[in-house]
């Protein structure tokens, strides 16, 4: 039996996970600025 | 003011940590590339295959490090947990319940890369021995403080809930660390056992190179999302309010 397919399946899906965890509250952090900075036009408009 | 005093109460300031830790950040990630590229390198092209399992103990350099760092962040949740409680240091409930699906991603790799070695090894997938079983609870117990957390409408309320839950499931940890030695299991026993590494030093290099890459990726990981929780629950005060007018500037 060939290893190299299961070592190759943990390891991508190793990247995976590890870069979806790392990305993920980037992604967050980004739409949320947009959404604070937005409002915070919005108010600022409207004084 | 006593200087010890004086830097808890700066570090645990908002502000102060927000900005401190986006300086860190970048230095982190690039400790952890740098040591992944090594540690892989040795691992994978470098290390000798094992006489008895052969090519398969290559998963060993992403196995055991995120198996140590599944346990390793509940230990910190639980420690964090009871200081936020008994002092009540914001800043540890933060760190709690960022901590948490850092935790279940390194438990998810942990189960699936020990799953794909299972294979070619013992010839199954999965057994429901003391070892797998016991690292399949700790991922319902990352689910639960998650769910636990945002279960609640009030995020400090939230938090102290979680950190009490991460005490709770601690308990745990034994179990998962012993099963191998309390009961017979499939699982092979500890790679790092008290009378040392039992492993050669050309295996034990890689091994080492890729667990401290992997604290690296969880304090990068850390910050980066507690500086998101603390935005979240800070976003009507002002220094989020100044953060955001300097960056429109």
């Amino acid at each position: 039996m060939s290893h190299t397919p299961f070592i190759l399946a943990a390891y991508l899906i190793g990247a995976v996970v590890l870069f979806w965890a790392a990305i993920a509250p980037v992604i967050s952090k980004r739409s949320l600025l947009r959404q604070l900075k937005n409002r915070q036009a919005r108010m600022e408009k409207s004084q | 003011m006593n200087p010890i005093y004086l830097f808890f109460h700066k570090t645990g300031s908002p502000p102060w940590f927000y900005k401190y830790s986006g300086k860190l950040i970048p230095w982190l990630w690039a400790l952890f590339l740098a040591l992944t590229i090594y540690g892989l390198y040795l691992g994978l092209f470098v290390a000798p295959a094992d006489y008895q399992q052969g090519e398969s103990v290559r998963i060993m350099y992403l196995h055991v490090p995120t198996a140590w760092m599944s346990m390793m962040i509940y230990g910190l949740m639980a420690i964090m947990g009871f200081i936020a409680l008994v002092w009540r240091i914001r800043i540890m409930e933060v760190l709690v319940i960022s901590s948490a699906p850092i935790g279940a991603a390194f438990t998810i790799i942990a189960l699936i890369t020990g799953s794909l070695w299972g294979r070619p090894t013992w010839g199954t997938y999965w057994v429901w021995d003391a070892r797998l079983t016991s690292e399949l609870v700790l991922l319902f117990l990352y689910f639960g403080v998650i769910a636990l957390y945002n279960a609640f409408d009030e995020p400090r309320k939230a938090a102290r809930a979680a950190s009490l839950m991460s005490i709770v499931g601690a308990i745990n940890l034994p179990i998962i660390y012993f099963s191998v030695e309390w009961w017979n299991t499939l699982h092979q026993g500890s790679s790092m056992g008290s009378d040392g590494p039992g492993i050669h030093p050309s295996m034990l290099l890689p091994l080492l190179l890729m667990a401290t890459a992997t604290k690296f990726y969880y304090g990068a990981n850390l910050l980066t999302r507690a500086r998101l929780c603390l935005l979240k629950q800070d976003h009507r005060k002002r220094w989020v309010q100044d953060l955001l007018s300097k960056e429109s500037n």
